[in-house]
């Protein structure tokens, strides 16, 4: 058989069967809408675990950590230091929300905001810009699985068609199996993934250069200073990677499918654990980037970088080995963008349509909104991905800018009890349109005094100003002891 | 212990984001990996160490 079709077929059945395996928790029982959204509340650690890391290591992973590693050098390790810092943030953060959770029946991140701050505009408002942000993170899933396919068919296929195949499946995957599905599926993605990763990872650079220290040596005598920060790039220094690494690691618990990850958890106890051992999984991420170094080295002149991972296994292995890395890869765009569309689906159709359009909605219409939301936020990312391409680091650092907006309103609400519902307005309003901003005007990343900080920072730094000084003038008596009354559990 | 606490979650803060100006550099290559790259995976397990004795200390006060 011809290398095209061995490796597309090999692609499809990875999907196929991880498409019947999501399925079977759907079929045992029947769901109800806490059960298809967050899994009856009832993980224990290992699936929690399971679906906290299955939700970090994405497309991103996968291809923009090579891909970033061949176009910019030294500046990509960045990657290898937020993971970590962001566990320890969420050690504290994610015990926190779970019970409050639990006790008050929440289920989404705006659903959170809302009973922190007792104001259902607030509500609707975090929904609205956590939907909108988790557009880009669900187009670069979609994009990573167009390069797969395109690079698995030789040149066969177009990204299109097969994009619109895959995410045919990841709706109906989404449909049919809810939050347990993803769960049970990202056991298998985890496993396949990471031993493609590390395979490849070590493969190539030893194959090339006998091993990996070698390898390093060759890049650097060949381009002095691309291992180093800011490498190739001139904006990219030190200044660049801490404030990028502040913005991420804050703003790693404030993706809206996070909070609904966390309420999914049996308890406090669970996802404190988790906390502890999640960063050593951080060490994946510098296998692919070991590729992406490679490449540079062996095929230079790429394109589009992202695509450094699959041409390097394509150049190096026969069509079965590429279909393997495919599939793997495919599974990791899959199944976080089936979370992603899942809890997506769940923010519109609770916190933006019931809230703000037909609070008297019952579960059963909710369900069946929520399915049909499904469908347009999926094939809305689907043409953001064909209209709109962009890097994959890009899609990935925009939304990370947008969504840590959130951090004043609700990791501050939270341990601090003079926050208040005026401040989370002010700070949220100012922050989101600076973003938007700065990074239309291409004015990311932004020098200040000489330093050049990520635009994302610049925002956030002025939201938490804003937000401690109106919460300092606006904060009450009663607001303190209305806000107390809500966090204690 | 709130003392310790706070150190030990402040201690991976500042070995990946204080350091970066001062780890910004190849040689020498610890590991097969570039300087730079080496210290930013030391600090994914420093991270994982400083959280286990956290851990520990919660599990052992479980009211702190």
């Amino acid at each position: 058989m011809s290398n095209e079709f061995l490796a597309l077929g090999i692609i499809f059945a990875f999907i196929f069967i991880t498409t019947i395996v999501g399925m079977l928790p759907g079929m045992r029982e029947k769901l109800n809408l806490e059960g298809w959204a967050i899994g009856g509340r009832g993980f224990g650690r290992w699936l929690s675990w399971f679906i906290l890391a299955g939700e970090i290591y994405t497309a991103f992973a996968f291809l923009g950590a090579s891909g970033w590693a061949y176009a910019r050098g030294g500046p990509t390790f960045y990657i290898l230091g937020y993971g970590a810092l962001a566990y320890v943030v969420g050690y504290y953060l994610l015990p926190k929300i779970s019970p409050i959770g639990k006790k008050f029946g929440l289920m989404t991140q705006p659903d959170l905001v809302q009973h922190i701050y007792d104001s259902k505009l607030l509500g609707i408002l975090t929904a609205i810009i956590g939907v909108l942000f988790l557009l880009p993170y669900l187009q670069l899933q979609l994009t990573g699985l167009g390069i797969i396919i395109q690079t698995c068919s030789y040149g066969l296929f177009t990204k299109v068609p097969a994009m619109l195949i895959a995410f045919t499946l990841v709706a109906i995957f989404v449909y049919l199996s809810g939050l347990k599905g993803v769960a049970s599926t990202a056991v298998i993605k985890d496993v396949v993934m990471i031993v493609a990763v590390v395979f490849f990872g070590l493969y190539l650079p030893f194959h090339f250069f006998g091993n990996v220290g070698n390898m390093f040596e060759a890049l650097d005598a060949a381009k002095p200073g691309f291992l180093t920060l800011p490498g190739p790039t001139k904006v990219l220094d030190s200044s660049w990677v801490m404030s990028t690494l502040v913005l991420t690691s804050l703003g790693f618990y404030m993706w809206p499918h996070f909070s609904a990850n966390s309420f999914s958890a049996k308890g406090p106890e669970v996802l404190r654990h988790n906390a502890v051992f999640l960063p050593l999984y951080q060490i994946c991420l510098l296998f692919p980037m070991l590729i992406g170094f490679t490449a540079l080295l062996i095929i230079p002149g790429l394109s589009n970088p992202d695509m450094s991972f699959m041409l390097m296994v394509q150049k190096v292995f026969p069509g079965w080995a590429l279909g393997l890395v495919g599939g793997a890869g495919a599974l990791a765009c899959m199944i976080p963008a089936s979370d992603l569309i899942l809890n997506t689906s769940m923010i519109f159709t609770r916190n933006i349509y019931c809230r703000g359009f037909n609070p008297k909605a019952d579960h059963a219409h909710q369900k069946f909104v929520a399915r049909i939301v499904v469908f347009i936020i999926t094939a809305t990312a689907l043409c953001l991905a064909i209209f709109a391409p962009n890097l994959l680091v890009n899609l990935l650092l925009v939304g990370y800018s947008g969504v840590t907006q959130f951090f004043p309103m609700i990791v501050l609400g939270l341990f601090w009890k003079k926050a208040t519902k005026v401040a989370s307005f002010c700070g949220l309003i100012v922050g989101e349109i600076l973003v938007v901003y700065l990074i239309f005007n291409k004015l990311d990343p932004i020098s200040i005094l000489g330093f050049h900080l990520n635009a994302g920072f610049f925002a956030l730094t002025v939201n938490m100003i804003i937000f401690v000084v109106v919460s300092f003038l606006t904060s009450s008596k009663e607001n303190i002891a209305r806000k107390e009354q809500r966090l204690i559990t | 212990m709130k003392t310790l606490k706070l150190v030990l979650t402040l201690i991976p803060f500042c070995w990946t984001i204080l350091m970066i100006p001062f780890v910004n550099r190849v040689k020498p290559i610890v590991l097969g990996l570039p300087f730079l790259a080496f210290w930013l995976v030391a600090g994914i397990f420093v991270a994982f160490i400083c959280l286990s004795i956290i851990y520990k200390i919660d599990t052992k006060n479980p009211n702190q």
